[in-house]
């Protein structure tokens, strides 16, 4: 078993490269152009701050979000137990 | 098993304080992360971002933040023996863009909602969608449809509204408030958003969840059982998952789709049993992925839900519950007949669940219904009549063009 995959991605590795937060082709004019390409969404970059959107905590559902841990050093884990 | 290497290099750190580990999951079913971290005794404080509001592309990313909150190394999914040790700690950090921004904040539903109706734009219904997705929780799964499907609605092309939209169905179809074909619609715009963008690893992942066998890179929940065990062996109780990983979730993948060794015969050929048009047993059909290409194969799900309205419940003294399939010309099952074991109990009021894969045929096209049927005994009541009845099933596998 393999919980944490790390296999079989055929994407880069560098997250803001991704298609995900590109506004290329984006029509503002177009209301059927205000689609995911078109919205910049959470950026993941060095050297910018990490997106501070709320997300209800696995513990209990309380709101909260990487903002919280001002102050300290962060090793953030995004993944997936499938 | 498989846990990333600075885990175990920054223990020492995590220890001492002086580096706060976090974790956001990519999960329909956060409860199963929940086991998953007990089970590697990894107590991290968790987020759960089930609708991807993140805009995660893949997993796994490691990152690392320094005291402003601003990113200073990025992990992708093949290097995560990479340098987060004592190095990163050691380390100063220029502040970078929007460090010190205030924590947010829960935002308020109702006004939300009501912005999104007064202006019935995408923007303001996306808004009230992201937030009610959040903090309203599966209870409040119906608004979040509601919203997503204006956005569809506006901007078809909007692959992430679809992938929300799809998540809210899911997670309506595992509560008590589940409606008719919620899963198949998830399933659907699942499909959608991968249209919109073939490469998106989350939302492909999903849909393979559920999928056939062939197209699965993994078993995704086989460690589940092994998890349980090595907890009780520990002298703890796992951590309980509301929604129980099966069937598809489990299935090893193959590399060729196999049909039975040898012919089963049918178990009802002229219909004589007595039909369950729905009084008794309810049953919801769902094909993954929704539209195939000619050739390819779906996994389809039944599920069988007592009517408790009608105090419905399985008898079970009897004969195992079967579920027969018969493929038009040219399509393919791998199991004509599937026996559902029954439990031990004489009676009971489980939901069961029976997955098949079938294969359309080279030439199909259009929008085919398969034919199939359940044989099962029911109860009508407490202290009823039991009877043998046939449920007849419609499967409907729509060909790509």
């Amino acid at each position: 078993m393999k919980p944490i995959r790390s296999s079989l991605v055929a994407v880069t590795v560098l997250v803001a490269s991704s298609g995900c937060t590109s506004t290329d082709g984006a029509d503002a004019g177009d209301p059927s152009a205000s689609s995911r390409a078109a919205r910049p969404g959470p950026v993941f970059e060095v050297g910018a701050a990490f997106p501070t959107l709320a997300l209800p905590a696995l513990e209990d559902g309380r709101p909260s979000s990487v903002a919280d841990y001002r102050g300290k050093k962060v090793i953030l884990h995004v993944f997936a137990s499938w | 098993m498989h846990v990333p290497g600075w885990h175990e290099a920054t223990a020492a750190l995590q220890d001492a304080g002086e580096v706060q580990m976090l974790g956001i999951i990519q999960e329909q079913h956060p409860d199963r992360a929940r086991l998953f971290m007990q089970w590697k005794e990894m107590g991290w404080p968790i987020l759960v971002d089930s609708y991807n509001l993140l805009e995660v592309p893949y997993v796994p990313i490691t990152v690392a933040l320094d005291e402003a909150g601003v990113v200073t190394k990025l992990l992708g999914p093949l290097q995560d023996e990479g340098p987060l040790g004592s190095d990163f700690v050691a380390e100063t950090f220029p502040a970078g863009e929007g460090a010190g921004a205030s924590p947010p904040v829960v935002p308020d539903l109702e006004s939300l909602a009501q912005t999104a109706r007064a202006e019935s734009s995408p923007e303001s219904w996306r808004a009230f969608g992201d937030a009610v997705a959040v903090w309203g929780g599966p209870d409040r799964a119906t608004d979040a449809i509601e919203a997503f499907e204006e956005v569809v609605r506006a901007t078809p092309d909007d692959g992430l509204a679809h992938f929300r939209l799809g998540v809210a169905y899911r997670m309506r179809y595992d509560s008590e408030g589940r409606r008719d074909a919620d899963f198949q619609k998830a399933v659907a715009h699942w499909g959608t958003a991968l249209e919109i963008d073939p490469n998106q690893y989350i939302w492909r992942r999903r849909i393979q969840q559920y999928g056939p066998r062939l197209d699965k890179p993994y078993p995704f929940y086989d460690w589940v059982p092994t998890a349980r065990e090595e907890i009780a062996a520990r002298g703890d109780v796992p951590s309980p998952l509301v929604v129980e990983p099966r069937g598809s979730e489990f299935a090893e993948p193959v590399e060729a789709f196999a049909t039975a060794d040898r012919p089963v015969a049918e178990p009802d050929p002229l219909g004589r049993v007595l039909r369950d048009d729905g009084e008794f047993i309810a049953v919801e059909t769902t094909a993954v992925p929704s539209a195939v290409p000619p050739g390819e194969v779906a996994r389809v799900h039944f599920t069988f839900r007592p009517i408790v309205e009608q105090l419905a419940h399985w008898n079970n003294e009897a004969d195992d519950m079967v579920v027969w399939v018969d493929p038009p010309e040219g399509w393919d099952v791998d199991s004509p007949m599937t026996v559902y074991s029954v439990p031990p109990e004489m009676v009971s009021q489980e939901t069961r669940s029976v997955e098949v894969e079938i294969r359309a045929a080279p030439s199909a096209e259009g929008d085919v219904t398969i034919p199939a049927y359940a044989l099962y005994y029911v109860c009508e009541d407490i202290n009823g009549v039991c009877m043998y009845r046939r449920h007849d099933l419609d499967v409907e596998v729509s060909i790509e063009r």
